[in-house]
């Protein structure tokens, strides 16, 4: 019988009930939802970086390593396998593609997984184990022929197999690209033996016996460490790069750190605003039950069994609430991270599985019994004292007087301002409840639209105003000379840039010496204003500031990779860059000495004749498209709090307009019986919503501002972005957050109409 | 004159198939400035005949006249005028609004009464002029349900409508809210019309109309009528 009950209960308060489900529905799903994106990227990366063995780290020498190099490092305590390793871009036959073609001598170390075909052959005199991703894109399949030419050595064999490797996990073929694209370029694994077999008499003459400049190591050890010990085995100083210094690792992890950051605090506000909301609720539903709990007590049913049969209110609830969640949460997931998305072709990943993390799971039980005990409680509450106290109907807390009200102001405010103001104040939490929903809504909102401007403004500042080129010339430095290069660079009336790695301690960063007489180039200030360069010393990036405690004004010392020579320099400046970058003009980087070769030309030219010193020309829209891929993501997160944000706002809203119609129903009674109409009472309520969005709005705005700068706090490693606000963004979120709480209130002002006053005043206090 | 006319008044309340008949084919008229006293047992129908005559409820059937005017046809929003202007109501429990203070519950028909009277004054009438800060909860029930007469006087209607004024209170204090009542009545030239199933009330009434299943028993005028003092209660 009383199973029967708990079902007529729940459809006689089926607004509340079907608003906390949803409640519970959306915080739980937003909070799983953006957890599982970044989780499920962690998770899929570390499976195909175990799977294909990613290296800790990468020796580059100017000259191969030999049998006895790797002998050297594996001797090295610490170091768990190594191999020596080749990778170099080759063109495809028959075709304007390139591939990296790469051999490994030991595929337990920056080997590949074999999606499809034949297992991996370490003997095989002719077989290609080609990317996956590559053969899509050009319809290879397994069988297909293919020729690859890398200077004089030509390799031609047969596709054996399909394959990922976590190495070329973002396969580009140099630094100047951004994005993957596999239908131009990718990575063919073959065999040592294959290799050995190609190159030609002539060519061994030149380069030795051995074509690998690249020793990738598995290795535990710290870097400094594992540098010290190699330069010690090999008896030379190398170019050492970790794991972290690559892009395959850093750039992924990076991706990870940003959903970590985008997870870590507007999903947990909205998860707790749907908690909160539904805590009241929940007391408040108990306490209009409470003369049925006191008659099923008088009538004899034990405190433990009317205890039960509410508690099952909130559990079905939370249950409920929290199996649409899931189901919400993955979905987001699913939105975020699919296959299809552009971060799936900018990540070569095995699989794009979803995974919640643990926490998410423990938080969503914890929800759940933390509303059924809080169930448990308001109830237990109801049913104290004998079964006459229990049959009492429960009454709000008495008025009290304020100070407020001896002032002469308060006096001469209207009956309603009264009315209203003493109700929020009598309904504490609830009022509490309601402003906290409306500054939650403006923190999501402004926290949202802040960061898509603060996107927007950094795109602004780079691609339209810093940018001032159509086309960027990259040159090949492996040939070109400066001569040759200023030649092009005056052909094409250009401004040119030399890049190169150096290092700051251990840490690696890039080193950019520019030539800027026909401004095609210019640089932005930690303001985000467009400066020029200037002759005085280095411009350096936000990141490498804070990372090495530099202000203007200070020295650095940098030395270029895998070099012993060391530069001192002063920071005339820093600013906001895209890459961590060290800036200096030609003249500064003459008068230090620094060495450097051109590697890439900016003009306004877009016909550009084919040059061997050439590598390729892109235009700034490419590039600009390409960085927006990455912002893509984060931009779809936005779109999601925002329109979350906005749904959250009406449904909690629309759930504390009811509950606080339910409660003053009979005042509304009241005062209609006295001779009020139904649109000034509905004005009634809908000032008090209104107040209460007001107050939310002033103290909303600058939260959502703080959670924002917060946000590119934490964002600050991968961009070095300033807050900016547009005035839309403070436009669009007042008046939405102003337009949800009018448009809730107008519904539940509605509702006054229906008051039936004779039964509502019949009713015993 | 009359000031209430019922003419041929009914109210059926219908709930699903079932049909109740709370007032069939009432006609009445009452006259201005009277003590009048509806009596019957409980479903009688006297609430309903209240109810439509402060304008809360409407009849299915027939024309209730009030001050020369049909309010049987009114809208909602000239109901709502009509009982601002032309009605009290004093119920049985009290429906002060608890988050107003005393002089406040009063004085809120300011906003809608168009003559109506000092609030301090009618405070004063009842005998809360020392209360006036409190609020509702912080008194007597007595006490609340001379402000909820205040209130109804404050807006200076014609007719005052009292439901079991004195259901909720202890004799004592139900003979001075029924002395105070009628002294208004007397005093304001008010016609007041109780519903009560007390038969001592019915002893002070000018008229008394007693109602049975809906239908006027009867309605007789008491030449007489006793004091309150003079109730046996």
């Amino acid at each position: 019988m009383l199973l029967k009950k708990l079902f007529r209960t729940l459809w006689h308060y089926k607004a509340q009930f079907i608003s906390m489900v949803l409640m519970i529905a959306m915080g739980v799903g937003v909070f799983l939802g953006f957890n599982i994106e970044w989780y499920s990227l962690e998770k899929n990366l570390t499976e195909i970086y175990e799977a294909t063995h990613f290296a800790d780290y990468r020796i580059y020498a100017e000259q191969a390593f030999s049998e006895k190099d790797l002998q050297a490092v594996l001797a090295i305590e610490g170091v768990e396998d190594a191999t020596r390793y080749l990778s170099v871009i080759t063109s495809v036959k028959d075709s304007e593609d390139t591939l990296a073609l790469t051999v490994v001598e030991n595929p337990k170390v920056s080997g590949m997984l074999i999606i499809s075909g034949e297992e991996y052959d370490p003997e095989s005199p002719d077989g290609i184990w080609l990317s996956d991703s590559y053969a899509a894109a050009n319809g290879i399949s397994v069988g297909s022929g293919l020729t690859m030419t890398y200077k004089t050595i030509t390799v031609t064999g047969t596709v054996k197999g399909l394959v990922k490797s976590s190495e070329y996990l973002i396969c580009l073929p140099d630094e100047t690209q951004m994005m993957p694209d596999y239908s131009s370029h990718g990575y063919a694994f073959i065999s040592p033996k294959m290799l050995d077999a190609a190159i030609p008499a002539a060519y061994r003459l030149i380069v030795g016996n051995s074509l690998y400049m690249q020793l990738n190591v598995k290795s535990s050890l710290e870097k400094a460490d594992f540098v010290e010990k190699t330069d010690h085995a090999l008896g030379r100083t190398l170019l050492v790069l970790s794991r972290d210094e690559t892009i395959s690792w850093s750039e992924a992890q990076g991706e990870v750190d940003e959903g970590k950051t985008m997870g870590s605090i507007l999903p947990v506000l909205f998860l707790a605003i749907a908690i909160l909301t539904m805590v009241t609720t929940m007391h408040r539903i108990t306490a209009s039950e409470k003369t049925q709990i006191g008659t099923l007590k008088a009538l004899g049913f034990r405190d433990k069994r009317i205890l039960r049969h509410y508690t099952s209110y909130a559990l079905i609830i939370g249950i409920l609430g929290s199996i649409l969640g899931i189901a919400i949460g993955y979905g987001l997931g699913w939105f975020i991270l699919n296959p299809d998305s552009a971060m799936a072709t900018y990540l070569d990943m095995l699989s794009w599985t979803l995974y919640a993390p643990a926490f998410c799971w423990i938080v969503i039980i914890l929800i759940n019994v933390f509303l059924t005990l809080i169930g448990f409680l308001s109830v237990r509450k109801m049913l104290k004292g004998t079964a006459a106290d229990a049959l009492r109907p429960y009454t709000p807390k008495r008025m009290k007087h304020m100070a407020l009200e001896e002032t002469k102001r308060f006096k001469a405010l209207g009956f309603g301002t009264k009315w209203n103001l003493r109700d929020l104040l009598r309904h504490k939490s609830r009022s509490w409840m309601t402003l906290f929903g409306i500054v939650g809504c403006m923190v999501l909102l402004v926290g949202g639209m802040g960061m898509k401007d603060t996107l927007d403004s950094f795109m602004d500042v780079f691609f339209d105003r810093a940018y001032n080129y159509t086309t960027k010339i990259n040159l090949d430095t492996e040939s070109v000379t400066n001569e040759e290069a200023l030649k092009i660079a005056d052909t094409y009336a250009g401004d040119w840039v030399a890049q190169r790695s150096v290092q700051i301690g251990d840490r690696g960063v890039i080193l950019e010496v520019y030539e800027i007489t026909h401004d095609k180039v210019r640089f932005a200030d930690r303001d985000m204003n467009v400066i020029p360069l200037g002759d005085d010393g280095v411009y350096i990036s936000e990141r490498i500031a804070k990372a090495n405690s530099l202000a203007a004004g200070d020295s650095l010392t940098l030395s270029p990779y895998g070099t012993d020579e060391q530069y001192t320099v002063r920071v005339a400046a820093v600013c906001k860059c895209l890459t961590e970058s060290i800036m200096m003009t030609r003249a500064y980087a003459d008068r230090t000495g620094i060495p450097y070769t051109i590697s890439a030309v900016f003009t306004d030219e877009t016909d550009i004749a084919a040059n061997t010193h050439i590598l390729n020309t892109q235009n700034k829209q490419a590039i600009m498209d390409s960085f927006i891929t990455f912002i893509d993501l984060m931009n779809k997160m936005i779109w999601l709090l925002v329109i979350a944000a906005v749904a959250l706002g009406i449904v909690v809203l629309y759930n504390l307009g009811v509950m606080s119609y339910t409660e003053r129903y009979r005042e509304m009674a009241t005062l209609k019986v006295v001779g009020f109409k139904n649109s000034k009472i509905g004005r009634l309520l809908i000032s008090q919503n209104l107040w209460l969005t007001v107050l939310g709005i002033l103290i909303g705005l600058p939260a959502g501002v703080g959670v924002l700068q917060y946000l590119l706090t934490a964002l600050a490693s991968e961009y070095e972005m300033r807050l900016t606000l547009g005035p839309g963004t403070y436009l669009v979120s007042v008046l939405l957050t102003f337009g949800v709480s009018l448009i809730v209130g107008l519904m539940v002002a509605r509702k006054n109409r229906t008051i039936d006053m004779v039964a509502a005043l019949k009713t015993e206090e | 004159m009359a000031i209430v006319e019922f003419k041929k008044v009914s109210r059926v309340y219908k709930n699903g198939e079932h049909e109740q008949r709370a007032l069939d084919h009432v006609d009445l008229s009452l006259e201005e400035g009277k003590f009048i006293v509806v009596l019957g047992p409980s479903g009688a129908g006297k609430s309903t005949l209240l109810n439509m005559l402060g304008g809360l409820d409407s009849p299915t059937e027939g024309t209730i006249v009030v001050d020369g005017k049909d309010i049987s046809t009114l809208t909602e929003n000239e109901l709502a005028d009509y009982r601002a202007e032309t009605v009290g109501f004093v119920f049985q429990s009290y429906n002060l609004i608890p988050t107003l203070t005393v002089i406040e519950n009063v004085a809120l028909v300011k906003e809608i009464a168009k003559n109506p009277l000092s609030s301090h004054d009618m405070l004063r009438e009842v005998g809360l002029s020392d209360h006036i800060h409190q609020f509702p909860s912080e008194l007597s029930g007595g006490e609340q349900q001379r402000v909820s007469i205040a209130r109804a006087l404050a807006k200076n209607p014609r007719i005052l409508l009292c439901d079991e004024p004195t259901g909720a209170l202890d004799s004592e204090t139900g003979v001075m809210v029924l002395k105070l009542l009628l002294s208004m009545a007397r005093d304001m030239h008010k016609t007041i019309i109780i519903v009560t199933h007390n038969q001592n009330i019915a002893k002070m009434a000018d008229v008394v109309i007693r109602v049975k299943n809906g239908r006027i028993q009867s309605c007789e005028e008491q030449a007489a009528p006793l004091s309150v003092e003079e109730v046996d209660w």
